[in-house]
């Protein structure tokens, strides 16, 4: 066996480097772009998932939250509720909300809207709604009769066509809210956020003690407490840690929140992903395959000669699958280059859907592992099946086709 | 060293069969060099193949070195082709993205010598062909003379009991054939290579002890070399 793997190396050493050059890089060309299409695809469908469960983690659930239980409409005490939540270890920051239903009118334009109660200061280190403020400003601690007004709900931008809106709303303007308790205010729109995402941009914000004041609450109530964590990936943990701490509230991770609400949606995401995954994995093995049994179908004189003189069949056909592994570690190292400049490209460039969205690819690097496993046990199969078929055929039919 | 019996290669079958060899029976002496000869058609190239384990008999016995070679399974037929015959193709038959070195070396290694042995008896080879300082050369680079002589110290690096040689001269010009011929005569003076060759030019059996002719699958004369002068 140690002679066979030897011949088989020195066969396939002498074949790369003295074999057509041209063909060479055509071979692995073709085998990068194999490789580049079995992972980038997964790479903008994981982006595009990505994309969507960071808008859970960044506008309504944090990394963990924390919501009234069953029975109840607002987590009560719910000052002590962020003091435990606070306490603990990888816990970065915490903060209470209040969600209420509302209409909201401008100029005989009337939408429906949810209202959430924030305490400004607090989200700058819970959320990005201070940051997607496209027009106006963010709410600040003295902002009482002020609303930010989510940009779907204003002509003009993005996705007020597919929604009622409340026509040329601007900073500035003056819109009336009837909360579902009949209570009316009057606030001056300080500014337009946009997330480019349903949740927050059909939605409005005010300022915490805004909600209280409306509904009457006590000062210690919040329909969610949003919180975030030190380090991703350890939502778990903490979650576990929360509960220890004597939080009675039921607690999800964003992960457990999104399974239930873009339950669908990723599923389906995760469909096309596994489907387009498999197609690519059965086209790169059959273009693999395709590629050496072309290979050795140029070289069955080769190997006829090589059996005539004597080389075991055993050689030959390993000499082809070393030849297909350098092939594809080829087509590997060159398909990553391609994979991470088009990677980077798209980081800087994201891909724009419906304007506004913007997905960036996300590089999981379990999953290119996973890849370069794959082709390498593929280039060994597709090596070894053409080349002991050929092997088997007659001495006299693999050098003179008889 | 070679007794065949009763051989026959029939191809096809009924009214369509072909007979390359119709029963041929001879034997061949350690130490001879036999020329086959006949027309176009006539066997000899289907004979020598058969002799090399390079194809099956249809029927008949063939024993080499004592041993019946016709059943043995494909592994053993490998091996002895590795090991107890030297085979040498009309048309070269090397491996073009190997030097005239790896095209010979490659079958030591094959015998499970280390690479500083195999290299040194690919240049022993090389060196009894005249071409021990064409090493590095891949066959491209070489003449159809050269090239011959690569397959001949491939053919004779593993120091076969017998060399089998199909037309090694069919595609080479006089001088060359003469280079190739005298390489034979050589080996079989110093080293007693018994050789058999299948050739059409009246003139290589100035190079040979016997010279057995074939036509349509028949021996039609089998004697002594009445032009060896060499």
């Amino acid at each position: 066996m140690i002679n066979d793997i030897k011949v088989g190396a020195l066969i396939a050493y002498c074949s790369i480097k003295r074999g057509n050059k041209k063909t060479l890089a055509f071979i692995v060309f073709v085998l990068s772009l194999i490789f580049l299409n079995l992972v980038f695809l997964p790479s903008m469908i994981g982006g595009l998932s990505g994309m969507f469960t960071g808008f859970m983690q960044d506008y309504p659930y944090g990394d963990i939250v924390i919501e009234p239980g069953k029975d109840n409409t607002y987590i009560n005490n719910v000052d002590n509720v962020l003091q435990k939540v606070r306490a603990v270890n990888g816990v970065r920051a915490a903060t209470k909300r209040l969600d209420a239903a509302a209409s909201i009118e401008h100029k005989q334009k009337v939408v429906g809207s949810t209202i959430t109660g924030v305490l400004p200061t607090e989200e700058y280190d819970i959320s990005r709604y201070p940051y997607i403020i496209s027009e106006g400003d963010f709410l600040g601690e003295l902002s009482r009769n002020e609303i930010i007004i989510g940009a779907m709900l204003v002509e003009g931008y993005f996705g007020s066509e597919i929604y009622d809106n409340l026509g040329e709303v601007r900073a500035g303007s003056l819109v009336d809210v009837t909360y579902s308790n009949g209570v009316k205010r009057t606030y001056k729109v300080k500014g337009i956020m946009q997330g480019s995402f349903e949740v927050v941009d059909l939605n409005a914000l005010v300022h915490y003690k805004e909600i209280e004041d409306v509904y009457g609450l006590d000062g210690s109530k919040a329909t969610k407490v949003v919180v975030r964590i030190e380090n991703q990936g350890t939502q778990d943990k903490i979650k576990e840690k929360i509960i220890s701490a004597g939080v009675k509230e039921p607690v999800f991770t964003w992960a457990d929140k999104a399974e239930s609400i873009l339950r669908q949606a990723l599923q389906s995401i995760g469909a096309i992903n596994v489907m387009s995954k498999f197609v690519s994995l059965v086209v790169g093995a059959a273009l693999i395959l395709i590629i050496i049994y072309i290979n050795v179908l140029n070289r069955k004189k080769e190997i006829g000669i090589l059996k005539a003189v004597g080389i075991t069949p055993r050689s030959i056909v390993l000499s082809y699958a070393f030849l297909s592994m350098f092939y594809v570690l080829m087509g590997i190292f060159v398909g990553l280059i391609l994979y991470f400049a088009l990677m980077f490209y798209f980081q800087a460039n994201p891909f724009r859907m419906y304007e506004t969205i913007k997905i960036r690819p996300e590089i999981d690097y379990l999953f290119l592992v996973q890849n370069i496993l794959t082709m390498l046990v593929l280039s060994v199969i597709a090596g070894i099946l053409p080349a002991w078929m050929v092997s088997k055929e007659s001495i006299l039919k693999a050098i003179w086709g008889r | 060293m070679i007794i065949v019996k009763n051989l026959k290669r029939y191809y096809g079958t009924g009214a369509n069969t072909v007979k390359a060899l119709d029963g041929v029976t001879f034997e061949i002496k350690k130490g001879e060099i036999v020329a086959i000869m006949g027309a176009s058609g006539s066997g000899k190239t289907t004979l020598l193949r058969i002799l090399a384990l390079l194809d099956d008999a249809t029927g008949g016995e063939y024993t080499i070195l004592g041993l019946e070679v016709s059943s043995l399974p494909e592994s053993e037929r490998s091996y002895y082709r590795l090991t107890e015959v030297g085979y040498v193709f009309q048309d070269y038959a090397l491996i073009n993205e190997m030097s005239a070195a790896e095209n010979v070396y490659v079958l030591s290694m094959m015998e499970g010598k280390s690479k500083k042995d195999s290299y040194d008896t690919a240049l022993e080879a090389l060196d009894k062909v005249g071409l021990k300082d064409k090493y590095a050369r891949i066959p491209d680079e070489l003449s159809g003379g050269e090239k011959q002589r690569v397959a001949i110290a491939r053919a004779i690096a593993k120091k076969p009991h017998i060399l089998f040689a199909d037309e090694p001269c069919a595609n080479l010009d006089t001088t060359n054939s003469r280079q190739v011929l005298d390489v034979f005569k050589e080996l079989n003076e110093k080293y007693g290579q018994t050789i058999v060759m299948v050739t059409h030019e009246l003139w290589h059996t100035n190079y040979v002890d016997r010279v057995i002719t074939l036509k349509d699958g028949n021996i039609i004369s089998d004697a002594s070399s009445r032009y060896r002068k060499y």
